[in-house]
């Protein structure tokens, strides 16, 4: 049975007029190397620590600024939430299609709640804390193109004709603001498209992002701002000692005007300065040692790298699941076309290597967790390409071969084709990752040696769900299995409400 | 980094000489529904019910008796445990290849034990509870031909010839007992192959059955017996009131010798009267009513049905992660072609019909959870289609194509090649079915309500991630998605060692 809402009654859990405030008893284990009996032993100690979450329920007016605002995922996402909050629907040959948000963790999935008269009951994910309802959502944001978001939609060719007619006289008016441009990170063929631009030097640039994010912010009345970079995937930025591994070193370095800070960190910076929560979409290196290093010391929340909506997040889930049944994979190809701008800006080797980098490291902590079927250092071959095919579009075609070894030399090869509308799958991963930042920053919490309550790690872990190569604090593992980013999403938000880890146990049937 | 085993230490777990006894807090949560300020509300109460769970130690000499032993899947699991045995390797033209348990849960598959050092600790699954090592196990069982193993590997068509001639002398003097035979139940096709049967009434055959297994238990000196099906898939009985759907009906009718009565039905009788477990590794409904009902009495395990090894285990990770991520399957093709002996009885359809009703019902869980993607008994077109094709023998082609609803319209095709070699994977499943009943009859709890200890429900759901159609108790939720069967055995078998469920939180480095 499916039910839209529910109340937690515990003595461990107290709902105030702002506040849910829950007293949380967190299972974990404590491991060490021993010697007992003259040998070295592996002992595992359960332990159980007492952490108290404090969830603000006042849910804020929420505005997103999007760096990119005027491409395929920025205009199919202001106009899928514009349809969603007019009710919109369009005809198709195949019947009347309504708005949705599919493809929406928070919007469209569900939890269980538990079993009552021996049915299982389930939730939407949203219905766990208050979050911020899409529709009510201010757009706005930057482009290095001037196209209004009307135009824009029709020039990302995503949405159904009918849809876009209907949608026009919303979004006709909205404009992106000029974006920082920088040909020299990203492929020259987007220089056609660049003619509404910041000028000035880096330092100025980021003074401009930053008068653009008070003005929004004044001029809709928000009470909090998300940026979210979904521009072009950049190159690669070079760590350099004294130019980018400190946030002293980078912020001198924006000062100089130095040539390899990139626009996404200028963008990043600002965000950064003003405590704006920023994530970035794209594969490249934004998030430079400095700018964690500021982040960290601004206690401002950010996240990354590389929305995962295809090809990958398959991947991460097909990978799990050979791994976890003892199968060993041993090779992994894989092939992407498309034609949308993406993918004619993935056509330059430089920008291309960002998102190698982000789709190949997936499989790595998968790896790792198994050492019967894989030595240390081993892993299977694992290649990926990507190819511009401008008549396919957004219509992205992943082709992927997985081969495995499976008992007693035998082999098992599984072959893949899997269609992704690359806009309509990344655009509520867009909102999934704006949502639960600002979730996040309402959220604080101590453990039982702490003495004051604080924030999450301003590197947002929780968001790994959504993304490929998920950035995490120094020293943290990285996990890619999405089964398992899911249960640590889910399960933190159900210990601020206090309802303990779905353990899928079903005890009481046994 | 990757332990052998470890051990726990904590107030909740002891460690006997016989024993491991742990008391455990099971995380659960008590719904009610009702009236709240005028409006009916949903209410989750998080409870906690204390356990303790007593785990045997004292790992048995372990007996396994197939029926169908001679078939592919027995001879080839035959021979790998032999093979691992005796360390046996075959040069193939890739390399020299050693004989392997991949595709085992409980061989090749590993678990999280915690953090050290900052690392991520994994352990092999095996390590949570003793466990019966395979290569001790003393195979047997039945077969209707009467054809010795090493025959019948060669007839199987599956193993690498080298091995096959290093296991010849292990095997040709291995030969299955004659086993039941009625033609009205499998493909006429069988026929041919059928000249080794058990003669007499149905009563005359069990009781052939139970002085079998009694014989095998006494010559081979074995503590305990496993009995599992992986002979030919049956038609389904009819199940009729007075016929098989008491236990009395049941019994009456088999000495009234009725001809619904299935072989596999009189094979499980044999088994439950003696205390046996026995495990439906085909997608018939041996379990009447009346046969459950008589397991429950005798308090004897039984469990299936249909081993979960390829096309179907696949669907229940692909579509509990689309739904899970707010797609929408709504379409879900699924073909197969087979050329080995499951195969040929399946191109029969009474048979085929068995095997496309456990295919089927994999998805109802996962459908019935979310309540934002499907109305109310609103689920997805769902095709199984099975053909013979003696070409491919054992090496099973599963090709699906699923279609899903995203984004506002949008459409996800996923269309899927998948070469399953079907007894290399069926035969681990096999492995881990057979050890993880014998662990489970070693396994007794009793919650906080309770005065005695008990043994789980006889109906085994603990095995559900090894079969494509989970027996459960009545009235107990079928859970499918795997990564919650998965997720369901390991945490159970952590709470009998003293380990809270894997939660995935890592919250220390939030």
């Amino acid at each position: 049975m499916f039910i839209e809402s529910f109340k937690v009654e515990s003595p461990n859990v107290k709902y105030t007029e702002n506040e849910i405030h829950s007293v949380y008893g967190y299972e974990t284990t404590e491991v060490v190397h021993e010697n007992r009996n003259g040998s070295y032993q592996w002992i595992v100690k359960p332990k159980t620590v007492k952490y108290d979450f404090k969830t603000d329920t006042r849910v804020p007016k929420l505005g997103v600024m999007l760096v990119g605002w005027g491409g395929n995922n920025g205009s199919t996402l202001t106009a899928g939430v514009i349809a969603n909050k007019e009710g919109i629907s369009w005809a198709t040959k195949d019947g009347v299609q309504q708005a949705n948000y599919f493809g929406s963790l928070t919007q469209a999935s569900s939890i269980r709640v538990g079993s009552y008269n021996g049915e299982e009951i389930y939730a939407p994910f949203k219905s766990l804390l208050p979050m911020v309802n899409p529709d009510e959502v201010v757009f706005g944001g930057w482009d290095i193109s001037d196209m209004n978001l009307a135009d824009a939609m029709a020039r990302a060719r995503v949405l159904d004709i009918d849809l876009q007619k209907q949608l026009r006289p919303y979004m006709e008016r909205m404009v992106p603001l000029p974006g920082v441009y920088d040909p020299d990170f990203i492929a020259a063929n987007q220089g056609s498209r660049a003619n509404s631009v910041i000028k000035g030097t880096k330092k100025e640039q980021v003074d401009h992002i930053i008068k653009d994010m008070r003005e929004f912010k004044e001029k809709n009345k928000v009470d909090n701002v998300v940026v979210l970079w979904t521009a072009n995937t950049e190159r690669y930025s070079d760590v350099v000692v004294g130019l980018n591994d400190t946030m002293e070193n980078l912020l001198a370095s924006v000062e100089k005007n130095e040539s390899e800070i990139s626009p996404s960190t200028l963008y990043a910076i600002a965000c950064v300065l003003e405590g704006i929560p920023f994530i970035n979409g794209s594969p490249q290196n934004t998030f430079v040692p400095g700018l964690i290093e500021l982040a960290v010391s601004r206690n401002c929340l950010i996240g990354g790298d590389d929305f995962k909506s295809g090809q990958t997040k398959m991947k991460s889930v097909l990978v799990d699941f050979l791994v976890g049944a003892g199968i060993k994979p041993t090779s992994i190809v894989s092939y992407n076309h498309l034609g949308n701008n993406d993918g004619m800006n993935l056509s330059a080797p430089q920008t291309f290597r960002s998102k190698e980098i982000s789709k190949s490291n997936v499989v790595d902590d998968m790896v790792a967790s198994n050492g019967i079927l894989f030595e240390p250092g081993e892993h299977p071959d694992h290649v990926v390409v990507i190819k511009y095919v401008p008549y396919v579009a957004d219509s992205k075609r992943a082709m992927d071969e997985y081969t495995s070894e499976i008992f007693m030399g035998g082999k098992n090869t599984i072959v893949m084709h899997n269609t992704c509308e690359d806009s309509l799958l990344a655009a509520p991963i867009i909102l999934d990752l704006v949502l639960l930042a600002e979730l996040s920053t309402r959220i604080q919490f101590k453990a039982e040696g702490e003495g004051k309550f604080h924030s999450f790690h301003p590197v947002a872990t929780i968001l790994s769900y959504l993304t490929k190569a998920p950035l995490v604090p120094p020293g943290t593992p990285v996990v890619n299995a999405l089964s398992k980013q899911r249960a640590m999403l889910e399960n933190i938000l159900r210990a601020c409400v206090g309802l303990a880890p779905e353990n899928n146990m079903i005890l009481e049937y046994k």
